[in-house]
């Protein structure tokens, strides 16, 4: 049974292996699709990533530690009828020690020219899922939570006392990926 | 320190955002690049003798490959000798490229090896004649060396204002894609450009930038090839 969170609930991850899913129904109607992406941000001490490649998203889909994997782009929603249709795995074993929190985020792609925000898209959502258990920890119904935004911080991964814990913010924003990129890297960011 | 989050688009070459139709019987792949200025390294002499303001010379090469509906170059050419008696293969070939610049259809050539990148806009070009081609073609794909780069020490890392575009017959520019002095591209000496490919009986563009170590296109070709 899923947990649905509080917005600031923490939860305790004794786990090593987890996923992140993010699903939603392609758009029936003629007008364009829905893109939404997931990404992680994997930072330090600083709050920022140490290399370009701790950004884990659709154009890079392994960290440079293999802790985490993107399974890929979906630009449509078609992947999965009713599941996940982008996923990031979490290997926290193998985390790099230099990265002290994994933020997670949803953003939909296009949106400005699309005119496009949550609450258009059918039976989307973001998920936390213990991989021993297939046991969902946390889950957010971006439509209904963010009906009109643009983007949401899902929550983050941090250690605590050599111990990994998953915190939910569910925090929405108007904005587009290059915004959540823009403050945890501060090199040339190419839209 | 660069990091793209542009999404691999492809374009319909038939239209673009306005629903304006595009000239396909000719387009045009220019590739251009700028000569970067050397950093002044001779000091006080150096000043003295007339030593700063150097410019770096790049030969950059623009590649296209026809590929069939298996994605494979099915025609390799033939090995000639050259008037000093080197041997030069892939000539008239389904590569198109500074030692065979015309594809032997006619619909495709390369109108000049530029060696420096001196001038604006586009240095070199590739025209295709898109509405002649075979239909055994289905797809060209496009690269960019660094002749010698591995060689020289250049890489991509260092060239200022590459790009590539594709302009249809009447100079309206259908797609460009930019590569500046990046770090993700220290150490790359050739790129993987973009592809037009044919789907549901129209030609799309897509712009790659994929870059590689090699600086020779022999290296893509070879993963193309049958034998």
């Amino acid at each position: 049974m899923a947990i649905n969170l509080q917005k600031g609930q923490r939860i305790d991850i004794g786990l090593s292996n987890i996923s992140v899913g993010l699903g939603w129904e392609p758009n029936d109607g003629t007008s364009a699709a829905f893109d939404l992406d997931a990404s992680a941000f994997m930072i330090d001490d600083n709050r920022l990533i140490p290399e370009e490649g701790f950004f884990v998203f659709y154009g890079n889909q392994d960290s440079p530690d293999t802790a985490l994997h993107h399974t890929g782009d979906d630009p449509t929603g078609g992947n999965s009828d009713g599941g996940d249709d982008e996923t990031i795995m979490v290997d926290l074993t193998k985390v790099d020690p230099r990265v002290k929190e994994i933020l997670f985020v949803v953003t939909i792609h296009d949106a400005i020219s699309r005119r496009q925000n949550f609450g258009q898209v059918r039976d989307s959502y973001i998920r936390i899922v213990d991989n021993a258990t297939s046991q969902e920890i946390a889950k957010y119904e971006l439509g209904e939570d963010f009906s009109i935004e643009t983007g949401v911080e899902f929550g983050r991964l941090y250690v605590k006392e050599g111990k990994w814990k998953f915190e939910a913010s569910g925090k929405g924003y108007k904005e587009d990926l290059a915004f959540f990129l823009s403050k945890y890297f501060k090199g040339q960011i190419i839209k | 320190m660069a990091i793209n989050l542009v999404k691999g688009q492809t374009i319909d070459l038939r239209k673009n955002d306005k629903g304006e139709e595009f000239d396909l019987s000719t387009v045009t792949v220019g590739l251009g690049w700028d000569v970067r200025q050397k950093k002044n390294e001779g000091g006080f002499f150096g000043k003295l003798f007339g030593g700063d303001k150097k410019e770096e010379e790049y030969d950059l090469d623009a590649v296209a490959m026809l590929l069939d509906s298996n994605g494979k170059v099915a025609n390799l050419g033939r090995t000639v000798q050259t008037r000093d008696g080197r041997a030069m293969g892939l000539y008239e070939s389904d590569v198109v490229f500074f030692n065979s610049m015309k594809h032997p259809s006619g619909h495709i050539w390369l109108t000049g090896d530029n060696r420096t990148g001196a001038g604006d806009g586009d240095d070199e070009q590739i025209i295709i004649k898109l509405d002649q081609l075979d239909q055994r073609y289905d797809k060209i794909l496009f690269m960019v060396t660094i002749y010698q780069g591995r060689t020289n020490n250049q890489h991509f890392g260092m060239i200022e204002n590459a790009f590539i575009r594709a302009v249809d017959r009447n100079g309206k520019e259908i797609a460009r894609f930019s590569l500046s002095g990046d770090s993700t591209y220290n150490g790359m000496c050739s790129m993987t450009f973009a592809e037009i490919y044919r789907k549901d009986g129209a030609w799309k563009f897509r712009a790659l930038g994929n870059p590689h170590q090699s600086d020779s296109f022999i290296d893509e070709l070879k993963k193309l090839t049958y034998s």
